[in-house]
Order: C-alpha cells, then sequence, then structure tokens
C-alpha cells in the first residue's frame, strides 16, 4: 500500500475504504493519462510513417512515367 | 547516412524516456495530490517543447518573409506540426490531470484557454497551406499567419503570472513552489523528460523535414507530367 496522509489519519473503517478508492482512482488516471500521451505520439509517428510510404510511391510511379 | 543518424537518436530517445519512467516510478507520491502528480513529469515538458517549437517556426517564418528561402517554409511546417502534436498531448494530460484534482476536465481560465486558442491557430496555420496552391503565395502567407500565431504564445506562458486562474502558478526556478530537486531534476536535467522530449521532437522535425522535400520533389514531377 503506498503511503497516503489521510490513510494514517482515518477514523473510521469508512474513511480507509474511501481513502483506498481515491488512490486507485488516482493511478487509474494517471494511467490513462501518460496512455494518451503516447497514443498522441505513437499515433503522429504513425501518420508519419504511412505519408512516407505515400510519398516514396507516388515518386516511383510518376517517374517510371515520366520515362516511358 | 542522415537516417541512420535519425534511427540511433530515436533508439537514445526511447532509452532515455525508459530510464525517466522508471525514475519517476520510484519516487514517492506527492502529499496532497497522490500519483496523478506524476504526470507533471510529460504534462510540462509536452508544452515546454511545444513552446520552443512555435519558437522555431517563428523564427523559420521570419527566414523564409527575408529570404524567400523555401527551405526556410519546410522546417516551419515541419517544426509546427511537430509541435501541434505535442501541444494536444500537453492539453489532453492536464485534462485528465484537473479531472482528478479539480472535479472536472476542463476550466475556461486564461491558461487553458490560451493554451487551446494556440492548438488552434497552429491547426488553422495547417490548413491554411492545404487550402492554397501556389507554393510561393502558400509560403507567404503561411509565414505571416505563424508570425501572427506566435503572439498567443507569450500570452500562455504569462497567463499565470498575470491572471488569476484555476491553473496552478508556477512551481519551478520561483520561492512560491517546493518542488524537491531531484523531482526537477527529473524534468529539467541533462538526462530529463524535457531534454527527451526536444530530442523526440527533434526527430520528428528531421523525418517531416525530409517528407517535405519528398513533396516538394513529387509537385515538380508532376509539374513536369502535365506540361508534357
Amino acid at each position: 500500500m503506498p503511503f497516503s496522509l489521510p490513510l494514517l489519519l482515518a477514523q473510521s473503517a469508512d474513511d480507509v475504504v474511501r481513502e483506498i478508492a481515491r488512490l486507485q482512482r488516482n493511478y487509474e488516471f494517471l494511467s490513462y493519462g501518460l496512455i494518451a500521451a503516447w497514443i498522441i505520439l505513437v499515433g503522429y509517428v504513425l501518420m508519419m510513417v504511412g505519408r512516407e510510404r505515400r510519398l516514396k510511391r507516388e515518386i516511383a510511379s510518376l517517374k517510371a512515367m515520366l520515362e516511358k | 547516412m542522415r537516417e541512420k543518424l535519425l534511427y540511433i537518436l530515436g533508439a537514445a530517445v526511447a532509452l532515455l524516456l525508459a530510464r525517466d519512467i522508471n525514475l519517476i516510478a520510484g519516487f514517492p507520491q506527492e502529499a496532497q495530490q497522490g500519483a496523478i502528480f506524476k504526470i507533471i513529469f510529460f504534462h510540462v515538458p509536452m508544452a515546454i517543447t511545444a513552446m520552443l517549437c512555435s519558437f522555431v517556426a517563428l523564427l523559420a517564418s521570419v527566414g523564409f518573409l527575408m529570404t524567400k528561402n523555401f527551405k526556410y517554409d519546410a522546417v516551419a511546417v515541419a517544426v509546427t506540426e511537430v509541435g501541434l502534436a505535442f501541444l494536444l498531448g500537453n492539453l489532453v494530460t492536464g485534462s485528465i490531470w484537473a479531472r482528478i484534482i479539480w472535479g472536472i476536465w476542463w476550466a475556461w481560465d486564461v491558461r487553458l484557454t490560451s493554451a487551446l486558442v494556440c492548438w488552434l491557430l497552429y491547426a488553422g496555420y495547417l490548413m491554411l497551406r492545404r487550402a492554397i496552391e501556389e507554393p510561393t503565395q502558400r509560403a507567404t502567407f503561411a509565414a505571416a499567419f505563424s508570425i501572427f500565431a506566435f503572439i498567443d504564445v507569450p500570452i500562455v506562458y504569462l497567463s499565470i503570472r498575470l491572471f488569476r486562474t484555476q491553473h496552478p502558478g508556477p512551481v519551478f526556478f520561483t520561492s512560491n513552489g517546493s518542488f524537491p530537486p531531484d523531482w526537477t531534476a527529473a524534468i529539467f536535467g541533462p538526462l530529463g523528460t524535457l531534454m527527451a522530449m526536444m530530442l523526440l521532437a527533434t526527430v520528428m522535425t528531421f523525418v517531416r523535414l525530409g517528407q517535405e522535400n519528398s513533396q516538394r520533389e513529387l509537385d515538380s514531377l508532376r509539374r513536369m507530367a502535365h506540361a508534357l
């Protein structure tokens, strides 16, 4: 169990349950934040990879057409 | 050679990020906010990286208007697109953090609103580029728009200093904050998350720059094909 001041100061079982729920919610949202940040960056990288492929394909086909 | 260098730099960024995440996972929770506070280690570097990208875009835009050299235009568009991705990451991580700490996803305060306006302005810059066909006209209008859009960046930066906002005031390098030195180093240190984000942005910008050059080659090939 991670350190938590409210958990140490808890007066009743309800306080403990509430604090544990708060800590879990904290971790849950921290993971959402990190996942969202990486999805955005990885998504942008994938978008660039797709664009790179399209550009190479189009340049190759135009060059082939001009050579003919 | 350039591609190899970019791959090496990309691998270095991945290693640096893995090291930082491992380090941050070992930090204790913040006393008031708990674990969610650790989002700051990515939220702030993303904002600073986006801000630096917009500054480079400003310099490149001024450079284009002064010289009419399309290399500057390519730098401006590459760095703007990369900065936009980082600013989006900053806005989303901030919103998720706000949901826990403020109980709401979004507040229309000066910092958040000006950051959103900044994102919309730079998204508008990219849309403007798509709307203009003629390259010189496109680059000139886009450079002027980029300089105009940069006006919002100091507003975003100063908003928490000049206005009372829901967003907290500055905590780094001020007497108001009480950020532990090892936590500050995890962001601003030579191996911190800010360095990792800036390196990542550099790699992305160079890749995007290469694509911009390919796009110009494609445009000239199209013109040749059209002329035949």
